[in-house]
């Protein structure tokens, strides 16, 4: 048995060692997100400097769509509304996400239970959510929404949110945050069960409060985490489409217009699929700025302390030898 | 021995997603002789038309020995039907047969070579006068050049409660003018006037579009098309005066309101008008039959060049067909549903836009019959959706904002330069 074993591990080992093997195991993989990823990305940045209706050959035009789209009101309304949308949809996943990751620690028993129906909503349909929360905010019938209001004697509070223009924008970006509460929740509580208790117990032993514990301990340690999560979390928020579009596909007027929503309609409805591709561009840019900018807040001058001593070991090192 | 599966899973995918992307047009089968059409459509599933289709189509079948096939891929959706043909369109995979507008895109198709010519094609094969004249002339464009072939024939009309109507003595407008009145006497005593779906936007464009056709038929809009008019001038301000006038009678809410709940406010007498057209017989028999609901044609207005039985009549989207793929297998069966059609679809209670008797042994309703007799008295000028007319950008513009006019939270001026400005941004 134990000559086997060994055998099967020097295999393994092999495979590990063998460079070819990586490549053949990776290549379906990497061609996979070549194709699906990468030559749309350089399509649309081709079709970008391109003028096409859909029919014929596209003419090349430069940079004439990126002048048109910095001229175009209706970009920045939805530059502006997108942002909005963001730091919504943000606060409410991540904020609600992580308190409730905090509470669930202190559960002790149906933990299961409630991640369960916790992360459901993350697992239905979108257009279903769509749907669902097109009759919370109705008024005809009334609506969950507007019915809630009355019973708390605040009818006048009680309007159409998808049509009125002051709500509008609210109201599509908060179905999109609550869906994927559950996903955070789950996400934070791995994080924060994973930390060793040893760390907090000595701080509980020296006289730390919870709240203590919690702010100086457990969050800085699960700051990656935090950064990941922030990161899916706002290029998801900046990509946002599905749901504004289902529920008002923009208006009414452009009040709840978002960046992919209007590029959607210029590619699709306005047969501008040149001037579309420069909006995809941009949102493409936007997120990476987001993401690079995210990353460099995240490094605190201690982790670029390290990182420097680390590079100065390593030279330090290669000039030994 | 997991991740060799897994790779061969994963290159299986890809395989396949490539497959699906190159999927062709008219395949001859490996036996042969099987034709196999597809018809990319975007009707109602199960609605009349296409029972109708597909009765035909296997009939044909039939009758050819089951070497021929028709292949119904259907989205109802107009918008997503109207994305995915796009994109199939600009991937160079047109379907054989497919539903489109007389719009500018359509015309686009035509200026490519890429449509069959159906005027031509019908009077070639002595079928052109078999139509009702209005059905086909909505198909043509503006240049009397017609690429689509109707299905269906429809006249649009605002549904009343007559109940509510009498409770305040109000009485069918004669005139667009009365209209306005009788909305504002309902709106005063707490009735909500006019219920409209605004996520279609199309229903709401109805009330941009007819003043404008009282005041110059569809003059106006073509005018407005080519950059000779503004939406500023005399008439297009009438327009938009009107839709703001008439928005402040719409339900609350009704930019987030879609088809079924502003049908549904209607029938359980929650609002007193609904504008919709014959295709929703169906919806109101019941209630027409009690006596309870009725229903009044675009109202007149004073010195306007299109009379009483003028309003919208269309024979709704089109059926075209591909230029590359229209051989005489195709040209055959384009005949045999001309020859066919009308019958069967008729039985279902719907209006034909191929001329037919009725069939007689099936029981049409009262309603259903006056309604034909209204087609049959309609007059030359018909109200032509503005949708057909623009190009595809002004169109989404104006749609966008028109819903913000009517809810009065967009100035008229405003309005007027969006709609001026695209135009002319989009003029070639």
């Amino acid at each position: 048995m134990k000559a086997e074993d060994a055998k099967g591990m020097d295999i393994n080992m092999g495979i590990i060692q063998n460079k070819k093997a990586y490549a053949v195991f990776l290549l379906p993989a990497l061609i996979f997100y070549i194709f699906a990823v990468f030559y749309p990305i350089e399509e649309s940045i081709r079709l970008s400097f391109m003028k096409w209706n859909g029919i014929g050959a596209p003419k090349f035009v430069g940079l004439e769509n990126y002048a048109a789209m910095f001229k175009d009101k209706v970009f920045y309304t939805a530059l502006i509304n997108n942002l909005v949308y963001l730091v919504i949809v943000v606060v409410i996943q991540l904020s609600v996400g992580l308190l409730f990751a905090i509470l669930l620690t202190y559960m002790k028993k149906r933990v299961t239970l409630v991640k369960t129906l916790y992360y459901i909503p993350c697992i239905v349909t979108t257009v279903a959510i769509a749907q669902l929360f097109r009759s919370i905010y109705s008024t005809e019938p009334l609506g969950l929404l507007n019915q809630f209001l009355a019973g708390v004697g605040l009818e006048h509070a009680a309007t159409s949110w998808l049509a009125n223009v002051k709500t509008v924008l609210a109201a599509v970006s908060v179905p999109e945050g609550w869906r994927f509460i559950g996903m955070y929740m789950v996400i934070f509580y791995a994080a924060l069960v994973s930390l060793d208790p040893s760390v907090y117990e000595a701080a509980k032993i020296d006289g730390a409060s919870e709240l203590q514990i919690l702010f100086k301990i457990k969050i800085p340690l699960i700051k990656e985490i935090l950064l990941l999560t922030l990161t899916m979390c706002l290029t998801g928020a900046l990509r946002g489409f599905d749901i504004p579009f289902l529920l008002t596909a923009g208006g009414p007027g452009n009040a709840s217009e978002m960046m992919s929503t209007y590029m959607y309609k210029k590619a699709f409805s306005s047969n501008q699929y040149g001037y579309g591709s420069a909006l995809a561009v941009f949102i493409i840019i936007e997120s990476i700025i987001v993401v690079y900018l995210l990353r460099k807040a995240f490094t605190t001058r201690e982790d670029r302390e390290i990182k420097q001593m680390e590079k100065v070991q390593r030279k330090q090192r290669r000039s030994g030898k | 021995m997991k991740r060799r599966i897994l790779s061969l899973v994963l290159a299986g995918v890809m395989l396949t997603s490539l497959l699906v992307g190159c999927g062709s047009n008219k395949e001859e089968s490996k036996d042969g002789d099987v034709t196999k059409v597809t018809w990319f459509t975007s009707r109602p599933v199960d609605g009349a038309i296409d029972q109708t289709m597909r009765q035909i189509a296997d009939e044909y079948s039939k009758e050819k020995g089951g070497k021929w096939e028709i292949e119904i891929e259907t989205t109802a959706d107009r918008p997503s039907y109207l994305q995915k043909l796009k994109t199939l369109i600009a991937g160079g995979n047109m379907p054989d047969i497919i539903d489109i507008d007389a719009d500018p895109y359509c015309q686009e198709l035509v200026d490519a070579g890429m449509l069959v010519d159906v005027k031509q094609f019908l009077e070639e094969n002595d079928r052109y006068d078999k139509f009702y004249p209005i059905a086909l002339k909505y198909q043509e464009f503006t240049d009397g050049s017609m690429y689509t072939l109707p299905l269906e024939y429809h006249v649009e009309m605002t549904w009343y409660n007559k109940e509510i109507f009498e409770k305040y003595n109000l009485s069918a407008p004669k005139t667009m003018d009365e209209w306005l009145e009788v909305c504002k006497v309902l709106k005063e005593n707490g009735v909500t006037p006019i219920s409209v779906d605004g996520i279609d936007r199309w229903p709401v464009q109805r009330y941009l579009a007819m003043m404008p056709f009282r005041e110059a038929g569809n003059d106006y809009i073509i005018e407005l098309r080519d950059g000779k008019e503004s939406m500023g001038s005399e008439t297009g301000m009438k327009a938009v005066n009107f839709l703001k006038d008439m928005g402040q009678y719409f339900n609350d809410g009704f930019a987030a309101t879609d088809y079924a709940t502003a049908q549904n406010m209607f029938l359980e007498g929650k609002s007193a008008m609904y504008y919709i057209g014959d295709w929703e017989i169906a919806a109101m028999q019941d209630l027409y039959d009690q006596g309870k609901i009725d229903y009044f044609y675009l109202p007149t207005a004073e010195g306007a060049k299109t009379g009483a039985n003028e309003f919208c009549v269309n024979s709704g989207i089109g059926m075209a067909f591909n230029a590359e793929t229209f051989d005489e297998k195709t040209k055959d069966f384009a005949l045999y549903i001309i020859d066919n059609y009308a019958k069967l679809f008729a039985e279902k209670q719907q209006m034909s836009p191929i001329k037919t008797e009725l069939p007689e042994d099936v029981e049409f309703s009262d309603l259903y019959l006056r309604i034909r007799e209204d087609m049959e008295g309609t007059g030359e000028h018909f109200l032509k959706p503005w949708d057909t007319y623009l190009d595809a950008d002004t169109n989404t513009i104006m749609q966008d904002n028109m819903l913000l006019l009517a809810s009065g939270d967009m100035s008229a001026d405003e309005f007027v330069k969006l709609v001026d400005d695209s135009i002319a941004a989009n003029k070639k």
